[in-house]
């Protein structure tokens, strides 16, 4: 062999080498597009409905002392309806961690809480025609994360914590083509799930040897075999794999045990003033400590009852504050996501400027939210976002106060942090911008 | 006249020949069989009420109490792997000393009957005969199979999800 000829072939083959693990079956390189900006995201929908006159504008004082700055005292006429709250989790608020853009958008669609979580984790807008009985249309933030990240993740990795039901568990997967449940979420409700009923109806289960699970499995897949009915694969909901498959439901196995011994009766020593949203966090967290998702969302609707009682939501602030607070301190630590998750806190949607006619006991007149394309009352789109991180990834201590960022911008930002915003196909690229400003 | 009387029939002719051609009746050297369901066509999934109600009603031999199925529905929607879900339903209704199950002397005794009953209370059809080999092989291979694996087998196949 010639010299020139050995050179050019022992540099092609080591070309190959280096080249050959970032290969896809595809033939497609994927190093390229898969750089991340942390491991971990954690999108907390400080959902139910909150107007930036309450939050960012602190117009009854700072009802969120964990997450913003400031000491204004909140309004006198209103402070008997707030109820006692263990000491701050956070030395310093959270908006020193990270960016809070003080005039972000929920510009298009109703301003409903099913329409606008779903336009949060599709990053699309809905419009008045959404069907609140059947998954979104295009693919959620879980799918394009599961299908389009090298090498395709398991849901163990995506987790959906939803504070209710009704209309929420179809968010974790959509009905597009090519997505669906096969790329879905983990999602759970635990309020409904981890309780005393809860394990009286799954928490005492036969439990076999492994070697009758392996019978078990045999029979089982001989049945399945033998049963060739055509049927939607969505129907079945998400699937965890074999070995994960015993990890989450000895996890839950364990949570409804400790939910039956007492053990969540007063878990943040909160006594009664622990809602629902306060418990969502706290379950969250424990999904959060034993799997290290990469993507978790979580979020709180409390605040909802400000279309009754105004006092009792600016009360339900406070809570969700401090829920937040104790979020990040989890978070924090946990080993593998310390230093390694970007927090995204972001309403679904704000609340009307005009009051409606219902006063509660602290004289306030409650609030709805009504805004609708080309009508209702736009005040209802003012929300705020806060991007928070270690200080090596995100502007700290940013506050941007122009009209900056959108919802459709949380997706496309979630994409961006964990590396897959390149992959995703045209036919379902994300209309909205990554926020960019609040990284470094 | 006379020359389209008989364009008329040379027209018709090819049809005239072809409908008076005798059909031929073909018999072949086979038994008369009878067609049963066996891998049955079951297109529509059970909704989320209907699986645990019937799952109660295969277990317990009576109706599930709203009380109950509201505690199991709300349950089920709670969380999103409903494989898992029901597999844990399952096996908390397995592990309930009322559930009806027969002993493991009875399934023995008499394995053919145990799979014959087994399919027609869960998957509402007869076994085929491999359906029948396969399962009373295992059975009778392994001691320790037992009924209530037998139908936690089922209930959580596939087949048992629709109808």
């Amino acid at each position: 062999m010639k010299r020139r000829e050995f050179l050019k072939k022992a540099g092609l083959t080591a070309a190959g080498v280096v080249a050959a693990p970032y290969i896809l079956p595809s033939g497609r390189l994927f190093a390229a597009t898969g750089s991340r900006i942390a491991n971990h995201v954690v999108l907390c929908l400080f959902a139910g409905g909150v107007r930036n006159w309450e939050s960012v504008g602190k117009a009854e004082g700072n009802l969120m002392p964990n997450l913003l700055n400031g000491n204004e005292s909140i309004s006198p006429d209103i402070q008997f309806g707030m109820d006692p709250l263990p000491a701050k989790p956070l030395s310093s608020p959270l908006q020193n961690l990270g960016t809070l853009y003080k005039e972000f958008r929920y510009n298009e669609g109703p301003a409903g809480h099913y329409a606008a979580h779903s336009v949060a984790l599709t990053g699309r807008y809905a419009d008045t025609a959404i069907n609140l009985n059947r998954p979104p249309e295009y693919p959620t933030i879980f799918e394009l994360y599961r299908k389009h990240t090298s090498p395709t993740q398991s849901p163990l990795n995506a987790w959906w914590v939803s504070n209710s039901l009704g209309p929420y568990p179809y968010l974790h997967y959509s009905t597009y083509p090519g997505y669906g449940s096969l790329y879905g979420a983990n999602y759970i409700q635990p309020t409904s799930l981890i309780s005393l009923s809860g394990y009286n109806v799954l928490g005492n289960m036969r439990q076999f040897t492994s070697s009758q699970n392996t019978s078990v499995e045999e029979l089982r897949n001989f049945l399945d075999k033998n049963f060739s009915g055509s049927y939607d694969v969505n129907s079945g909901g998400i699937t965890n794999a074999a070995g994960e498959y015993v990890t989450v439901r000895n996890f839950l196995r364990d949570l409804l045990a400790n939910a039956a011994a007492g053990q969540y009766n007063n878990p943040w020593g909160a006594g009664a003033s622990m809602n629902n949203d306060m418990y969502n966090i706290f379950f969250a967290e424990e999904i959060i400590k034993k799997f290290q998702p990469e993507l978790t969302v979580v979020n709180m609707q409390d605040v909802d009852v400000c279309h009754f009682e105004f006092t009792s939501y600016c009360n339900n602030l406070r809570k969700a504050d401090h829920a937040v607070a104790r979020l990040w301190n989890t978070i924090q630590s946990t080993p593998g996501m310390q230093n390694d998750t970007i927090l995204i806190v972001v309403p679904e949607h704000g609340r009307n400027a005009q009051s409606n006619t219902i006063i509660d006991a602290f004289g306030r007149y409650a609030v709805d939210h009504t805004a609708i394309d080309g009508g209702g009352d736009q005040t209802s789109r003012e929300i705020f976002c806060l991007v928070a991180g270690p200080g090596n990834l995100v502007n700290q201590g940013t506050v941007v106060t122009q009209q900056i960022g959108e919802s459709i911008d949380v997706a496309p930002t979630v994409a961006r942090i964990l590396g897959f915003d390149s992959d995703i196909p045209s036919e379902v690229s994300l209309p909205g911008q990554h926020l960019a400003g609040a990284f470094k | 006249m006379q020359k389209m009387k008989y364009w008329i029939l040379w027209v018709l002719m090819p049809g005239l020949i072809q409908s008076c051609k005798k059909e031929e009746i073909y018999v072949y050297e086979v038994n008369d069989v009878t067609v049963s369901q066996t891998g049955a066509y079951k297109p529509n999934a059970k909704s989320d009420n209907e699986i645990i109600s019937i799952a109660y009603t295969d277990l317990f031999g009576a109706t599930i109490s709203q009380a109950d199925l509201d505690d199991l529905a709300l349950a089920y929607k709670s969380f999103g792997d409903k494989r898992m879900i029901i597999d844990m339903i399952i096996l908390n209704f397995l592990n309930d000393p009322t559930a009806q199950i027969p002993t493991d002397a009875e399934m023995r005794s008499n394995p053919d009957q145990f799979i014959e009953d087994t399919f027609k209370k869960f998957l509402v059809r007869q076994p085929n005969e491999f359906e029948k080999w396969f399962v009373k092989d295992k059975i009778e291979k392994n001691g320790a199979i037992t009924p209530d694996l037998v139908y936690y087998a089922f209930m959580t196949c596939n087949e048992y999800r629709f109808y």
